[in-house]
Protein backbone atom coordinates (compact mmCIF):
# COMPACT_ATOMS: atom_id res chain seq x y z
CA UNK A 1 0.00 0.00 0.00
CA UNK A 2 1.12 3.40 -0.93
CA UNK A 3 1.34 6.11 1.64
CA UNK A 4 -1.49 7.97 -0.62
CA UNK A 5 -3.41 4.95 -0.26
CA UNK A 6 -2.41 5.03 3.81
CA UNK A 7 -3.67 8.31 3.60
CA UNK A 8 -6.87 7.49 2.01
CA UNK A 9 -7.83 4.25 4.25
CA UNK A 10 -7.03 7.06 7.56
CA UNK A 11 -9.27 9.78 5.94
CA UNK A 12 -12.16 6.86 5.50
CA UNK A 13 -12.03 6.41 8.90
CA UNK A 14 -11.79 9.57 10.34
CA UNK A 15 -14.87 10.95 8.05
CA UNK A 16 -16.85 7.41 9.57
CA UNK A 17 -15.66 8.57 12.83
CA UNK A 18 -14.24 5.24 13.87
CA UNK A 19 -12.81 5.21 17.33
CA UNK A 20 -10.82 2.33 17.17
CA UNK A 21 -9.96 -0.77 14.51
CA UNK A 22 -8.16 -3.91 14.43
CA UNK A 23 -7.21 -6.72 12.37
CA UNK A 24 -5.51 -9.83 12.47
CA UNK A 25 -4.82 -12.31 15.47
CA UNK A 26 -6.87 -12.32 18.61
CA UNK A 27 -5.78 -13.53 22.10
CA UNK A 28 -6.53 -12.34 25.03
CA UNK A 29 -3.61 -10.17 25.60
CA UNK A 30 -4.60 -8.58 22.66
CA UNK A 31 -7.96 -8.29 24.42
CA UNK A 32 -6.93 -6.91 27.22
CA UNK A 33 -4.38 -4.29 25.67
CA UNK A 34 -7.16 -3.27 22.97
CA UNK A 35 -9.20 -2.79 25.88
CA UNK A 36 -7.47 -0.67 27.42
CA UNK A 37 -6.80 1.52 24.74
CA UNK A 38 -10.31 1.80 24.07
CA UNK A 39 -10.88 2.95 27.46
CA UNK A 40 -8.50 5.56 26.99
CA UNK A 41 -10.78 6.58 24.39
CA UNK A 42 -13.86 6.31 25.95
CA UNK A 43 -12.81 8.05 28.66
CA UNK A 44 -12.37 11.51 26.50
CA UNK A 45 -15.85 10.75 25.13
CA UNK A 46 -18.88 12.62 25.83
CA UNK A 47 -21.28 9.23 27.19
CA UNK A 48 -22.81 7.87 30.38
CA UNK A 49 -21.21 5.78 32.71
CA UNK A 50 -23.36 3.29 31.08
CA UNK A 51 -22.81 3.49 27.60
CA UNK A 52 -19.38 3.04 27.99
CA UNK A 53 -19.96 0.00 30.56
CA UNK A 54 -21.73 -1.83 27.16
CA UNK A 55 -19.74 -0.59 24.91
CA UNK A 56 -16.89 -2.25 26.66
CA UNK A 57 -18.66 -5.36 27.80
CA UNK A 58 -19.60 -5.67 23.70
CA UNK A 59 -16.49 -5.32 22.76
CA UNK A 60 -15.07 -7.71 25.16
CA UNK A 61 -17.78 -10.35 24.28
CA UNK A 62 -17.46 -9.74 20.50
CA UNK A 63 -13.45 -9.79 20.99
CA UNK A 64 -13.69 -13.31 22.97
CA UNK A 65 -16.20 -14.61 20.50
CA UNK A 66 -13.12 -14.15 18.24
CA UNK A 67 -10.33 -15.29 20.41
CA UNK A 68 -12.44 -18.81 21.17
CA UNK A 69 -14.40 -19.30 17.76
CA UNK A 70 -13.10 -17.82 14.82
CA UNK A 71 -12.08 -20.86 12.28
CA UNK A 72 -8.61 -19.11 11.51
CA UNK A 73 -6.82 -20.18 14.77
CA UNK A 74 -3.11 -20.86 15.77
CA UNK A 75 -3.96 -23.08 18.23
CA UNK A 76 -5.07 -26.44 18.60
CA UNK A 77 -9.24 -26.41 18.40
CA UNK A 78 -9.34 -28.56 21.54
CA UNK A 79 -7.31 -25.52 23.57
CA UNK A 80 -9.58 -23.95 26.01
CA UNK A 81 -6.33 -21.34 26.96
CA UNK A 82 -4.00 -19.45 25.30
CA UNK A 83 -6.38 -19.36 22.02
CA UNK A 84 -4.82 -17.24 19.17
CA UNK A 85 -7.57 -16.77 16.12
CA UNK A 86 -7.83 -14.29 13.55
CA UNK A 87 -10.82 -11.54 13.25
CA UNK A 88 -11.25 -7.84 12.89
CA UNK A 89 -13.30 -5.50 15.02
CA UNK A 90 -14.04 -1.74 14.93
CA UNK A 91 -15.79 0.67 16.94
CA UNK A 92 -17.16 3.84 15.63
CA UNK A 93 -19.88 6.55 15.60
CA UNK A 94 -22.75 7.63 13.34
CA UNK A 95 -25.87 9.45 14.22
CA UNK A 96 -24.99 9.67 18.12
CA UNK A 97 -24.24 6.24 18.64
CA UNK A 98 -21.72 4.47 19.01
CA UNK A 99 -21.30 0.77 17.80
CA UNK A 100 -19.18 -2.12 17.34
CA UNK A 101 -18.82 -4.36 14.36
CA UNK A 102 -16.78 -7.76 14.68
CA UNK A 103 -15.91 -9.71 11.72
CA UNK A 104 -14.30 -13.58 11.88
CA UNK A 105 -13.84 -16.51 9.48
CA UNK A 106 -16.25 -19.49 10.52
CA UNK A 107 -16.80 -22.70 9.11
CA UNK A 108 -19.88 -23.52 6.68
CA UNK A 109 -21.81 -25.06 8.49
CA UNK A 110 -21.44 -22.70 11.58
CA UNK A 111 -23.56 -20.40 9.73
CA UNK A 112 -26.99 -22.33 10.33
CA UNK A 113 -25.84 -22.59 13.79
CA UNK A 114 -25.41 -18.91 14.61
CA UNK A 115 -28.45 -18.21 12.65
CA UNK A 116 -30.64 -19.89 14.77
CA UNK A 117 -29.27 -18.27 17.90
CA UNK A 118 -28.93 -14.69 16.69
CA UNK A 119 -32.10 -14.28 14.28
CA UNK A 120 -34.99 -14.79 17.43
CA UNK A 121 -32.31 -12.26 19.54
CA UNK A 122 -33.50 -9.67 16.65
CA UNK A 123 -37.22 -9.80 17.41
CA UNK A 124 -37.41 -9.97 21.08
CA UNK A 125 -37.85 -6.76 23.13
CA UNK A 126 -35.48 -5.71 26.08
CA UNK A 127 -37.46 -7.00 28.53
CA UNK A 128 -37.62 -10.53 26.66
CA UNK A 129 -33.82 -10.30 26.16
CA UNK A 130 -33.41 -9.78 30.32
CA UNK A 131 -35.89 -12.75 30.50
CA UNK A 132 -33.91 -15.11 28.46
CA UNK A 133 -30.36 -14.12 29.63
CA UNK A 134 -31.73 -14.63 33.24
CA UNK A 135 -33.09 -18.12 32.71
CA UNK A 136 -29.42 -19.25 30.60
CA UNK A 137 -27.71 -17.50 33.33
CA UNK A 138 -28.95 -19.98 35.79
CA UNK A 139 -29.37 -23.13 33.07
CA UNK A 140 -26.54 -25.45 32.68
CA UNK A 141 -23.75 -24.33 30.37
CA UNK A 142 -23.95 -25.50 26.35
CA UNK A 143 -22.08 -28.42 25.17
CA UNK A 144 -19.25 -26.84 22.33
CA UNK A 145 -19.56 -23.32 24.86
CA UNK A 146 -15.69 -22.23 25.86
CA UNK A 147 -17.83 -19.71 27.96
CA UNK A 148 -21.38 -19.31 29.50
CA UNK A 149 -23.08 -19.53 26.45
CA UNK A 150 -24.33 -15.97 27.14
CA UNK A 151 -22.15 -13.94 24.57
CA UNK A 152 -24.69 -13.29 22.26
CA UNK A 153 -27.14 -12.52 24.30
CA UNK A 154 -25.01 -10.23 26.31
CA UNK A 155 -24.26 -8.36 23.01
CA UNK A 156 -28.11 -8.18 22.19
CA UNK A 157 -29.05 -6.88 26.19
CA UNK A 158 -26.57 -4.31 25.66
CA UNK A 159 -27.11 -2.80 22.22
CA UNK A 160 -30.20 -0.56 22.12
CA UNK A 161 -31.15 -1.27 18.88
CA UNK A 162 -31.96 -4.97 17.48
CA UNK A 163 -27.98 -6.56 16.67
CA UNK A 164 -27.63 -7.12 12.74
CA UNK A 165 -25.51 -9.94 11.21
CA UNK A 166 -24.77 -11.36 8.26
CA UNK A 167 -22.43 -14.24 6.60
CA UNK A 168 -20.33 -13.77 3.18
CA UNK A 169 -18.85 -16.29 1.64
CA UNK A 170 -15.28 -16.26 0.36
CA UNK A 171 -12.75 -17.66 -1.38
CA UNK A 172 -9.74 -17.94 -0.14
CA UNK A 173 -6.10 -19.77 -0.70
CA UNK A 174 -7.06 -22.54 1.16
CA UNK A 175 -10.41 -22.64 -0.50
CA UNK A 176 -13.73 -21.62 0.38
CA UNK A 177 -14.58 -19.87 3.78
CA UNK A 178 -17.82 -17.69 5.01
CA UNK A 179 -17.13 -14.52 6.87
CA UNK A 180 -19.74 -13.94 10.22
CA UNK A 181 -19.93 -10.33 10.78
CA UNK A 182 -21.74 -8.80 13.63
CA UNK A 183 -23.03 -5.50 14.85
CA UNK A 184 -24.22 -3.69 17.78
CA UNK A 185 -25.10 -0.79 18.60
CA UNK A 186 -24.99 0.95 21.85
CA UNK B 1 -6.97 -22.12 56.88
CA UNK B 2 -4.44 -20.07 54.61
CA UNK B 3 -5.41 -16.47 53.31
CA UNK B 4 -5.94 -16.50 50.01
CA UNK B 5 -4.89 -13.24 48.01
CA UNK B 6 -4.21 -12.52 44.45
CA UNK B 7 -3.28 -9.49 42.89
CA UNK B 8 -4.93 -7.90 40.19
CA UNK B 9 -4.53 -7.75 36.22
CA UNK B 10 -6.10 -5.49 33.29
CA UNK B 11 -8.77 -8.52 33.01
CA UNK B 12 -8.88 -10.10 36.91
CA UNK B 13 -10.00 -9.07 40.03
CA UNK B 14 -8.14 -8.49 42.87
CA UNK B 15 -8.75 -11.40 45.48
CA UNK B 16 -8.39 -10.92 48.64
CA UNK B 17 -9.92 -13.70 51.11
CA UNK B 18 -8.94 -13.23 54.60
CA UNK B 19 -10.45 -16.05 55.79
CA UNK B 20 -8.76 -15.69 59.67
CA UNK B 21 -11.12 -12.41 59.99
CA UNK B 22 -14.25 -13.58 57.95
CA UNK B 23 -13.52 -10.38 55.19
CA UNK B 24 -13.55 -11.15 51.90
CA UNK B 25 -12.88 -8.99 48.80
CA UNK B 26 -13.40 -8.99 45.17
CA UNK B 27 -12.34 -5.57 43.69
CA UNK B 28 -11.42 -4.62 40.28
CA UNK B 29 -12.57 -6.23 36.64
CA UNK B 30 -13.10 -9.53 35.24
CA UNK B 31 -13.05 -10.74 32.25
CA UNK B 32 -10.12 -13.17 31.59
CA UNK B 33 -10.28 -15.85 28.99
CA UNK B 34 -11.25 -18.75 30.59
CA UNK B 35 -13.20 -17.93 33.74
CA UNK B 36 -13.69 -21.39 35.19
CA UNK B 37 -10.03 -21.70 35.12
CA UNK B 38 -9.37 -18.10 36.94
CA UNK B 39 -12.14 -18.63 39.63
CA UNK B 40 -11.85 -22.39 40.22
CA UNK B 41 -9.33 -22.12 43.00
CA UNK B 42 -10.74 -19.61 44.60
CA UNK B 43 -14.37 -21.56 44.65
CA UNK B 44 -12.34 -24.52 46.05
CA UNK B 45 -10.81 -22.22 48.93
CA UNK B 46 -14.41 -20.89 49.62
CA UNK B 47 -15.70 -24.60 49.50
CA UNK B 48 -12.69 -25.42 52.28
CA UNK B 49 -13.60 -22.46 54.29
CA UNK B 50 -17.27 -22.09 54.56
CA UNK B 51 -18.38 -25.69 56.44
CA UNK B 52 -15.68 -24.78 59.09
CA UNK B 53 -17.44 -21.89 60.28
CA UNK B 54 -20.36 -21.97 63.24
CA UNK B 55 -22.91 -18.85 63.51
CA UNK B 56 -20.25 -16.44 61.69
CA UNK B 57 -20.36 -13.24 60.45
CA UNK B 58 -19.20 -13.31 57.33
CA UNK B 59 -18.56 -9.84 55.05
CA UNK B 60 -17.99 -10.17 51.37
CA UNK B 61 -17.34 -7.04 49.79
CA UNK B 62 -17.57 -6.52 45.82
CA UNK B 63 -16.61 -3.84 43.32
CA UNK B 64 -15.93 -5.03 40.52
CA UNK B 65 -16.50 -2.54 37.83
CA UNK B 66 -16.90 -4.96 34.64
CA UNK B 67 -16.88 -8.17 34.38
CA UNK B 68 -18.02 -10.91 31.07
CA UNK B 69 -20.77 -13.13 30.60
CA UNK B 70 -18.48 -15.95 31.47
CA UNK B 71 -17.24 -14.30 34.98
CA UNK B 72 -20.84 -13.89 35.81
CA UNK B 73 -21.95 -17.15 35.89
CA UNK B 74 -19.06 -17.82 37.79
CA UNK B 75 -19.71 -15.24 40.29
CA UNK B 76 -23.65 -16.49 40.51
CA UNK B 77 -22.46 -19.77 41.38
CA UNK B 78 -20.17 -18.47 44.24
CA UNK B 79 -22.95 -16.44 45.78
CA UNK B 80 -24.51 -19.86 45.73
CA UNK B 81 -22.02 -20.59 48.17
CA UNK B 82 -22.08 -18.24 50.23
CA UNK B 83 -26.35 -18.20 50.57
CA UNK B 84 -25.52 -22.08 51.51
CA UNK B 85 -23.18 -20.74 54.44
CA UNK B 86 -26.04 -18.37 55.76
CA UNK B 87 -29.12 -21.04 55.20
CA UNK B 88 -26.34 -22.90 57.60
CA UNK B 89 -26.86 -20.46 60.52
CA UNK B 90 -24.00 -18.19 59.34
CA UNK B 91 -24.37 -14.46 58.88
CA UNK B 92 -23.32 -13.28 55.75
CA UNK B 93 -23.20 -9.63 54.43
CA UNK B 94 -22.59 -9.00 51.01
CA UNK B 95 -21.56 -5.62 50.03
CA UNK B 96 -22.48 -4.67 46.71
CA UNK B 97 -20.40 -1.67 45.52
CA UNK B 98 -21.33 0.23 42.14
CA UNK B 99 -20.52 3.28 40.02
CA UNK B 100 -23.65 5.52 40.95
CA UNK B 101 -25.00 5.70 37.63
CA UNK B 102 -23.96 1.99 36.47
CA UNK B 103 -27.40 0.40 36.20
CA UNK B 104 -26.51 -3.29 35.15
CA UNK B 105 -24.30 -3.61 37.91
CA UNK B 106 -27.00 -2.63 40.05
CA UNK B 107 -29.61 -4.75 38.44
CA UNK B 108 -27.52 -7.65 38.35
CA UNK B 109 -26.77 -7.19 42.40
CA UNK B 110 -30.45 -7.09 42.89
CA UNK B 111 -31.15 -10.35 40.80
CA UNK B 112 -28.36 -12.08 43.49
CA UNK B 113 -30.07 -10.42 46.63
CA UNK B 114 -33.45 -11.87 44.72
CA UNK B 115 -31.83 -14.92 44.01
CA UNK B 116 -30.66 -15.65 47.49
CA UNK B 117 -32.46 -13.95 50.69
CA UNK B 118 -30.24 -15.53 52.91
CA UNK B 119 -27.55 -13.00 52.27
CA UNK B 120 -27.48 -9.57 54.20
CA UNK B 121 -27.23 -7.43 50.71
CA UNK B 122 -26.63 -3.81 50.79
CA UNK B 123 -25.68 -1.92 47.55
CA UNK B 124 -23.36 0.75 48.15
CA UNK B 125 -22.98 3.39 45.62
CA UNK B 126 -19.85 5.11 44.49
CA UNK B 127 -20.07 8.39 43.86
CA UNK B 128 -17.59 9.31 40.86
Amino acid sequence: MSLTDFHRFKELARQENVVFYYTGYFSQSIVTAMGDSLRLRLSSLDASQTARRKLFSVFVEMAQNVVHYSADHLTATDESDHEIRMGSLWVGEADGHYYVVCANPISSEGAAHIRAKLEPLRTMTNDEIKALYKEKLRAEGEAGSKGAGLGFLTVARDSSNPIEFDFVDETGTAGPFTTFYLKATI
Amino acid sequence: MQNLYIAPTSSTPEVNFQFDQHQLSLRGESYPENAQAFFGPIMQAVQNYLPSLQSTQVTVDVQLAYFNSSSTKVLLELFSLFNDAAVAGNYVTLNWHYIEDDETILEFGQEVADDFTALDFHPCALVE
